[in-house]
């Protein structure tokens, strides 16, 4: 797992029990932070609401039955909202839920509640060194301002983003999110399917290739016919000359006709290895 | 085969699969039909065979990356956070915790430096002719002048309703500081003079409170006895936690330090968890019993049954003793 050399971003890589790995990112703090602060508004909240919800209580006679009450769940809500929300909704928080990222440990198995609690606990010494405002000469009351520097220091230090209390528990946080599923690009031009059928047939696409093509023709939409140019002259010119074609043909035209070739043409069958022919591995 | 008729034959079992992720994480797990669940394991499956081959079927860059993130997914749905244990708690509770309190050095340290603070500063406030000034530098004489109008009058019963809302407010505050403590202790110095300042604060009011001109001494040891060995031991306990915590990565031994860290971890969260026990004991006591006016016999026996369950629990379920079957 903790291999310097691979990792160049924040994509960590996770193999499964099916003995699939599949990439995760890891959240930094400014995908965390807002998390935080929504999670401390939706705190503050709760406890407001049960304050009030305990005042009629009180306000019916059951005052110091109600004042209990309440000084318990602020403990239990100072203490453990994190702790308990990761544990029952499978490692997130309301407002982790809404930033969409998930805890899970550094192998990324699901946490377990001891972790979730310990993590959140820990969460105190992130936020030193404690400021307060009588450092600035200001007469005011003492209100203790945390900086989360220790924290965000923590975080800066290791290729997971963990604060303290995460590197205690061995957990990170991951971002969940969602991707449409676009498919094999739509060519709107036929010449690309005629000009394929010019390209000589013994041409292997490379893997390589394929992806730099794939890459290439999914967002050719979103640019200028020059710029295709531009782009696709680094590509096309070699490849013209390999092919024996007129050197005026559209440099653009070319790598969408060897697209078409390779993601939506039937290919040779040779040229996928055997087994391979398309037969669903499972749920069919 | 074409890979955008691979596609168009996957489409449906990938987005499928989508479908069955956003239900999982609305709903709650027990209501789940058995098909469902088995319907999902298999589309799951077929999701994470389709991205291993991903490469021989060469899928476009982001159907692939579509893929990792639909397995990613699906993956924190199917392996889910187990929940608390509580079946196991009793025994860790009863067998393991005061086992290892017994061993651990750390306790003993946080003991010796919680308890000689404490003794050291109680002497001290005691004793004018040694450092004179000592109570008012620790304590603060408007913190002295509050306690003496807190125990200015003799202890002699509350409202008893409202005994229930002061022991809400200890268990808020007490375990507070000690949860304080604990994590503090993560980053060693922080813990010690957290836990050194509670030792001194305490000592200190407990030997300003001993001297024999100061008249409202009777009224606060009336007040302080029963509920202090429960109270005491949890932050000692608290404070020997995160100490433990700390010196897992000051002085890991043969360990990595990060592997050592999560080790520790695991072992300190049910000494937190018998500290926090003890704290909500302290509190019903300092709620109910401490400010009632029952005598002041009752409330020392309080504490010396208190100091022989903690005795009993430390030493004689502590002592190390060899697992039941081996001889």
């Amino acid at each position: 797992m903790d291999n310097p050399a691979v990792q160049l971003d924040t994509t960590i890589e996770i193999v499964t029990p099916e003995n699939i790995a599949f990439d995760y990112r890891v959240a930094g703090p400014f995908r965390r932070f807002p998390a935080y602060l929504m999670d401390l508004a939706i705190r503050s909240g709760m406890l407001v609401a049960i304050w009030v919800g305990l005042g009629f209580l009180g306000w019916a006679g059951g005052g110091p039955f109600a004042a209990a009450i309440g000084l318990i769940a602020m403990f239990v809500l100072e203490w453990f909202y994190g702790g308990i929300f990761e544990t029952y909704l499978n490692g997130q928080t309301p407002g982790k839920r809404i930033m969409g990222i998930r805890v899970l440990t550094v192998d990324g198995q699901p946490i377990n509640g001891m972790q979730a609690v310990l993590r959140n606990i820990l969460r105190t010494v992130d936020l030193y060194p404690m400021l307060s405002l009588e450092m600035f000469g200001a007469t005011a009351p003492l209100y203790v301002i945390p900086t989360y520097m220790a924290g965000l220091v923590t975080m800066a230090m290791n290729r997971r983003f963990q604060r303290l209390g995460d590197l205690v528990c061995g957990t990170m946080v991951v971002i969940e999110e969602r991707h449409l599923l676009t498919g094999v690009a739509k060519l709107d031009d036929p010449r690309a399917a005629q000009l394929a059928e010019y390209v000589p047939p013994d041409f292997r696409v490379s893997r390589s290739l394929a992806r730099c093509l794939a890459a290439y023709v999914e967002r050719r939409r979103f640019f200028s016919a020059a710029r295709r140019r531009e782009v696709a002259r680094h590509l096309a010119e070699p490849l013209l000359e390999q092919f024996g074609m007129r050197q005026d043909t559209s440099h653009d035209l070319l790598l969408c006709a060897l697209y078409y070739r390779t993601y939506v043409a039937d290919r040779a069958a040779d040229e996928l290895p055997p087994g391979l022919r398309g037969d669903s591995p499972a749920a069919a | 085969m074409k890979v955008a008729e691979l596609l168009n034959q996957r489409r449906q079992n990938w987005q499928e699969l989508e479908v069955l992720c956003g239900q999982l994480a609305k709903r709650r797990t027990k209501t789940l039909q058995a098909e469902e669940v088995s319907r999902f394991a298999a589309l799951y499956r077929a999701a994470c065979a389709d991205l291993a081959l991903a490469d021989a079927y060469q899928l476009p860059p982001n159907t692939v990356h579509y893929l990792h993130l639909l397995v990613g997914r699906a993956h924190n749905q199917l392996y889910r956070t187990r929940r608390f244990a509580f079946a196991a708690w009793s025994r860790i509770l009863l067998e393991e915790v005061p086992q290892r309190i017994f061993q651990d050095r750390c306790v003993q340290v946080a003991f010796g430096l919680f308890w000689g603070v404490f003794l050291l500063s109680a002497w001290l406030a005691y004793a004018k002719d040694v450092w004179p000034q000592y109570a008012e530098a620790v304590l603060t004489t408007s913190a002295i002048e509050e306690l003496e109008t807190n125990f200015q009058n003799p202890v002699d019963g509350r409202d008893p309703e409202a005994g229930l809302m002061m022991a809400g407010f200890y268990i808020q505050h007490n375990t507070g500081i000690g949860l304080k403590c604990f994590a503090g202790g993560l980053a060693v110095i922080p813990g010690v003079i957290v836990t050194s300042f509670n030792a001194a604060f305490l000592g200190a009011a407990f030997g300003y409170m001993a001297r024999p001109d100061v008249v409202q001494g009777q009224n606060f040891f009336q007040f302080v006895t029963a509920h202090g060995p429960f109270e005491l031991t949890a932050i000692v306990l608290s404070a020997g936690a995160g100490l433990r915590l700390g010196l897992a990565w000051l002085l890991p031994g043969r360990w990595s330090r990060r592997s050592s860290l999560r080790k520790t971890a695991v072992e300190t969260m049910p000494l937190m968890g018998a500290a926090m026990a003890m704290f909500f004991l302290a509190a019903l006591i300092e709620g109910f019993v401490s400010p009632s006016s029952l005598p002041y016999e009752i409330k020392a026996s309080v504490a010396v049954v208190s100091s022989g369950l903690l005795s009993f629990y430390f030493i004689i379920l502590g002592v190390p003793r060899r697992r039941s079957g081996a001889v």
